[in-house]
């Protein structure tokens, strides 16, 4: 299998009659194994709207979504959610950390979710930890922590359910420019290490040499630059 | 049950001071609970405790007992037509009486019963009456605190009649008043004495299905044929009392609905944007919920538990002449009510949390 995502003709109108607005205009994306793409983009351009449709937290009004070879737009919400919680990982543009529960419990949090608590999912939890170098940090709260360790903490919980993709909303957005490049880099790395596939929307250029691809999104049409040397 | 409990750990403050507020409200109703049921039993535990389903009472006296009077025809009629072996005749009147040798007084209520029959009162103490003895009564254990003893005498101030007490009885009392137990014999006296037809008694107490008491309806004429448990209600008094103290625990309960109804709203109000993020990392509404409901069954429970003890730790310190009466059964119901009053408070926030939209997550700063 090639790609991890395939999105073909997604358009998305908000609204309906005069007053519609086309967000989206049947645009097309390939995420191959292994790729970290970044989206960039004026604010407005319908970055969010993208990335939430990819997600599967909304439903675009045209075109087909494949995650990991299977077809999702035709989907219920129950059903969804389930994509959502088996196949996709989210990194919010802050950390959206749970705070009353321990950096520990914010990835068991997960396992919890998905009706399961075993052994394996403490000691993937604890790998986790230490490959993000949070291990001294596992019973702390977040309050304690860092923006960039935060940040890190979330990517943790993004890769804790073994999701296909991940999909990273404005990751560095509250991080000062050597912190946001560590955390990018660490989702880069560990695309590659495991053989996933990432997007992430930013509108910060100097992360844009960390990533695979780079695609410009504007009035509703994506456009793939050319990565600079 | 993972969030929930986590989340009280973590917020202690926040989630001790809405705690604190629930023991109060509950400790309050309890309290008054205790007090409507104490106050019901010390104004008329001697009809409440009764060993008669039903009372008949003359049409005429509002359903109001001090107010009734049978003639003997009327008697004889009952037993008549609900057996011999379940009727009883009732003498009440209420009067005050004076310790001989003393000038103190006290209000009592005397009590006429056959001494063998089915509404003669339990002896804690002492001897019974016998069904002859015109000078011999069985007075409630109240009276032990006047300082009356086996034997000693009092003398009735409407009459100028004079009794000896010869038992003691316990837990009846009539509109507040100790009552002290005569023979028929006696009664006549006491009604001869305040120019009251001597053979006329204050009601019927009956025994028996709702056949027999269909049957007495239908053939007496001039009677109202009530419960005991509607009796009470005619008892001086003794509505007014129950129905403010009733008020207030229905208010206390709609409080403290109300209260955790806020303070779990707000509370979801503040994690709308948290409760998003769970939901786009997979969590269900169901699951939300479930944590929502738990808290609120956590906090609520607790707080009973406390409140019940310091109920309880109340109730063994306070003096015996306050009335307070709270059985295991009252408390069980009072703590149900409270759960469910306490969980339909959560409702709202439920509402909310069904509302938030994982999409919410995705494009936002905080």
């Amino acid at each position: 299998m090639g790609y991890k995502l395939e999105l073909e003709n997604i358009s998305k109108v908000y609204g309906d009659g005069d007053s519609s607005i086309k967000v989206l205009d049947s645009v097309s994306l390939k995420v191959a194994t292994g790729e970290l793409v970044a989206i960039v983009g004026p604010s407005g351009s319908g970055k969010s709207t993208f990335l939430s449709i990819a997600g599967a937290l909304l439903s675009p009004t045209e075109g087909r979504i494949i995650i990991a070879d299977k077809e999702i737009n035709k989907l219920s919400e129950k059903k969804l959610n389930k994509v959502r919680m088996e196949n996709i990982g989210f990194i919010f543009q802050s950390a959206n950390l749970i705070p009353y529960l321990t950096v520990k419990e914010q990835l068991l949090l997960i396992s919890k979710l998905a009706g399961r608590q075993t052994r394996e999912d403490e000691e993937k939890a604890a790998v986790l930890l230490k490959r993000l170098g949070l291990a001294h940090r596992a019973d702390q709260y977040p309050e304690h922590l860092s923006g960039g360790e935060k940040q890190r903490v979330a990517i943790a919980r993004a890769w804790m359910n073994n999701p296909e993709i991940i999909l990273a909303d404005e990751p560095t957005a509250s991080l000062d420019s050597e912190r946001g490049r560590m955390v990018v880099k660490m989702i880069a790395e560990e695309v590659k290490l495991s053989q996933k596939a990432a997007i992430m929307v930013t509108h910060d250029k100097r992360m844009l040499d960390l990533c695979d691809r780079v695609i410009s999104i504007e009035d509703g049409q994506l456009t793939e630059l050319a990565k600079e040397a | 049950m993972f969030l929930a409990l986590r989340e009280i750990r973590h917020a202690k403050l926040r989630y001790s001071l809405i705690g604190l507020i629930m023991v109060l409200i509950s400790l309050l109703v309890l309290f008054v609970t205790g007090l409507a049921n104490g106050l019901a039993s010390d104004n008329a535990s001697a009809i409440q405790n009764m060993n008669a389903d039903y009372l008949v009472l003359q049409k005429d006296s509002d359903n109001q007992i001090s107010k009734s009077e049978l003639d003997e025809k009327q008697l004889l009629q009952a037993k008549e037509v609900a057996g011999d072996d379940n009727t009883e005749d009732l003498g009440v009147r209420m009067s005050t009486v004076e310790k001989i040798d003393t000038d103190k007084k006290v209000d009592v209520t005397f009590f006429a019963v056959d001494p063998n029959g089915f509404l003669s009162p339990s002896l804690i103490e002492g001897k019974s009456i016998s069904k002859t003895g015109k000078d011999e009564v069985i007075a409630d254990a109240a009276l032990k605190q006047e300082g009356l003893k086996i034997g000693s005498e009092i003398k009735d101030q409407a009459s100028g009649k004079t009794f000896m007490i010869k038992g003691f009885t316990e837990g009846v009392s009539f509109s507040h008043t100790p009552v002290v137990y005569v023979n028929f014999n006696a009664w006549k006296d006491l009604q001869k004495s305040i120019g009251q037809e001597q053979s006329s008694v204050t009601a019927i107490a009956l025994k028996g299905t709702d056949k027999t008491i269909k049957a007495v309806e239908k053939e007496m004429k001039g009677v109202n044929v009530l419960t005991t448990k509607e009796a009470l209600q005619g008892i001086p008094g003794y509505s007014q009392e129950q129905s403010s103290l009733m008020m207030m625990i229905v208010f206390l309960f709609l409080i403290s609905a109300i209260v955790l109804a806020v303070f779990f709203y707000v509370i979801t109000l503040q994690k709308i944007n948290q409760f998003g993020v769970l939901k786009a990392i997979g969590a269900k509404t169901s699951y939300l919920s479930a944590n929502i409901v738990s808290q609120v069954a956590v906090l609520t429970i607790v707080s009973l538990i406390i409140s019940i003890s310091i109920t309880y730790g109340l109730s063994q310190i306070m003096p015996d002449s306050m009335p307070f009466v709270l059985t295991p059964e009252v408390i069980a119901i009072c703590s149900l009510l409270f759960i469910i009053v306490s969980l339909g408070g959560a409702a709202l926030s439920l509402y909310r949390v069904a509302k938030v939209d994982a999409i919410d997550a995705i494009g936002r700063a905080v």
